[in-house]
């Protein structure tokens, strides 16, 4: 009897501590089992297609109308542009929207008195035309007096004839790229800048103080080869002797061509040498007159000995002298 | 010779009992199912997975505002969308393309996104399109340059957590599916699908 009881207990115990370490069924209930069915792509397809072609329908009339009105009152150029999806200045709102190819739905339209602003509805998803990705478009008494694109050196504006040419948006994009390089040779990551300078220069080949900054880069870079070969250059392009010290612009840019000859000896006498290592510090460059603004054209016999000077104010001076 | 034939009978009986026992653990059935049927029998993805994915994705794909805001700013016409890369990080093979071939599909059929051969399908077009410059006919040449460009790019991946403890199993799947503005690198729809299964395997069941 006794025995009987122990194996009772212990039997009980063990199925005790079995059912403590049993398997946690999970109770939740299932979502889908076998033989349940799934939705049809199809019916999914069909309606969202429904869906779309009704809203496209209503854009497309949209849009037809305002192409009728914008077309049914263009004249020359206007026309043209139109046709080729150009937003060009003196266009009506219909016109700017046909060239543009959109209706009413792509644009937030504001109106004050006489002046009108159309600014894309969606961030992001701003109206296009044959140019680039539009911004703004400003109105002056409903005709169109600048139009603002996105490019990618920043927001360029588009408000005379000069602007629409070929040039006049390399022109906006060099000047976008040095402002750019400028910025980097602020921060002193000088490849950056030097880079910029140089794809500037591919577009504003004219612009000798553009020649005179990669000279100056790449001076400070180690590279005195290129440097000089920029250098040179710099002083070639400028006709010397056509520059009278009138005005201020001038007696930077005499300055500054003073400096670009005094730092030409320097590497000249460096390269004659074996060309430093990058690590060892670069040549010094020529010190600034003391009012250089006002400092007459006459060429400036600096010893070379003599010409330490911090760099940021030289560059100071080849973008005042811009 | 009576003994000798009642022996040789018995043989060939137990010979064809032998030779029918084995025929009968051949018994191979096939049957033809209704697709959209749910059917899970190991537990692992299957296609049950990608339809329930593809449908997800395709609801979702079609509710977001990315198309609408598109086809407004651009007077109607629909965006382009350009299939990237699907990353598999799971341990189990699950193929992607069986999904993403639905919401292709989808894409086309509804005509609310347009869309270009990928990476790996334009290759075989542009050497056609190169063939035909020198054999085909002037009239029926295939011009260069008239590619269409994509605005968004289409990307995902897979991913699976497991937990397992004696003969119960819990697998997890999530998939996540964006498209990314090939311009301005923003993702303007991110969708999203999550599947949760129970595999319980016991010794006895009814």
């Amino acid at each position: 009897m006794h025995t009987t009881l122990k194996v009772t207990m212990l039997l009980s115990a063990g199925l005790a501590l079995a059912a403590c370490n049993g398997p946690r069924r999970v109770q939740a209930r299932p979502i889908m089992e076998n033989g349940d069915r799934t939705e049809s792509q199809d019916r999914m397809i069909a309606r969202a297609a429904a869906e779309g072609n009704s809203g496209t329908a209503r854009l497309t009339r949209s849009r037809d109308s305002v192409y009728t009105r914008a077309v049914a009152s263009c004249r020359g150029t206007i026309c043209a542009s139109i046709v080729k999806g150009e937003i060009s200045l003196g266009m009506t709102p219909e016109q700017a929207m046909a060239a543009t190819r959109t209706s009413p739905a792509a644009w937030t339209v504001r109106e004050s008195r006489d002046a009108t602003v159309m600014v894309p509805r969606y961030l992001g998803n701003s109206p296009r035309d044959a140019t680039g990705e539009v911004v703004m478009v400003q109105f002056d008494d409903k005709r169109l007096n600048a139009v603002s694109y996105r490019e990618t050196q920043g927001i360029r504006v588009v408000s005379s004839a000069s602007d629409t040419t070929t040039d006049g948006r390399a022109k906006a994009m060099a000047d976008a790229l040095i402002r750019e390089g400028d910025q980097f040779n602020a921060a002193g990551d000088r490849a950056r800048a030097l880079d910029r300078y140089d794809r500037a220069l591919a577009l504003k080949a004219d612009d000798i103080m553009l020649e005179y900054k990669i000279a100056t880069m790449l001076d400070l870079q180690l590279r005195p080869v290129e440097a000089q070969i920029r250098y040179q250059r710099f002083l070639q392009e400028l006709e010397i002797e056509q520059i009278e010290a009138r005005g201020d612009a001038n007696a930077k840019l005499a300055d500054a061509i003073a400096r670009a000859q005094q730092r030409l000896i320097v590497l000249e006498r460096q390269t004659s040498v074996p060309v430093p290592s990058p690590d060892a510090n670069p040549a010094p460059l020529p010190r600034p007159a003391a009012d250089s603004t006002r400092a007459p054209v006459t060429p400036v016999k600096v010893p070379v000995d003599s010409t330490k000077v911090p760099v940021d104010s030289l560059l100071a001076h080849a973008a005042a002298a811009r | 010779m009576t003994f000798l034939s009642t022996v040789a009978l018995r043989r060939v009986a137990a010979l064809g009992l032998a030779a029918v026992s084995l025929a009968a653990c051949n018994n191979k059935r096939v049957t033809r199912m209704d697709p959209a049927r749910v059917t899970d029998l190991s537990g692992r993805w299957n296609d049950v997975d990608s339809k329930l994915v593809a449908n997800a994705l395709i609801e979702q794909t079609f509710g977001g505002p990315w198309t609408t805001q598109y086809t407004a700013s651009h007077g109607g016409t629909s965006p382009t969308v350009i299939v990237g890369t699907f990353r598999n990080r799971t341990m189990e093979h699950v193929p992607i393309g069986t999904f993403v071939k639905d919401l292709e599909r989808a894409y086309v059929n509804s005509g609310r996104v347009r869309l270009v051969a990928s990476r790996d399908e334009r290759t075989e077009m542009r050497d056609e399109r190169e063939d035909q410059q020198v054999n085909a006919s002037a009239e029926s040449r295939a011009r260069i340059g008239k590619e269409s460009g994509a605005n968004y790019m289409l990307q995902g991946d897979v991913q699976a957590i497991e937990d397992a403890e004696g003969r119960e199993k819990i697998v997890f799947y999530q998939i996540d599916a964006f498209l990314v503005d090939l311009e301005s690198n923003q993702k303007v729809w991110i969708g999203q699908h999550k599947i949760k299964k129970y595999i319980d395997r016991r010794r006895v069941g009814w």
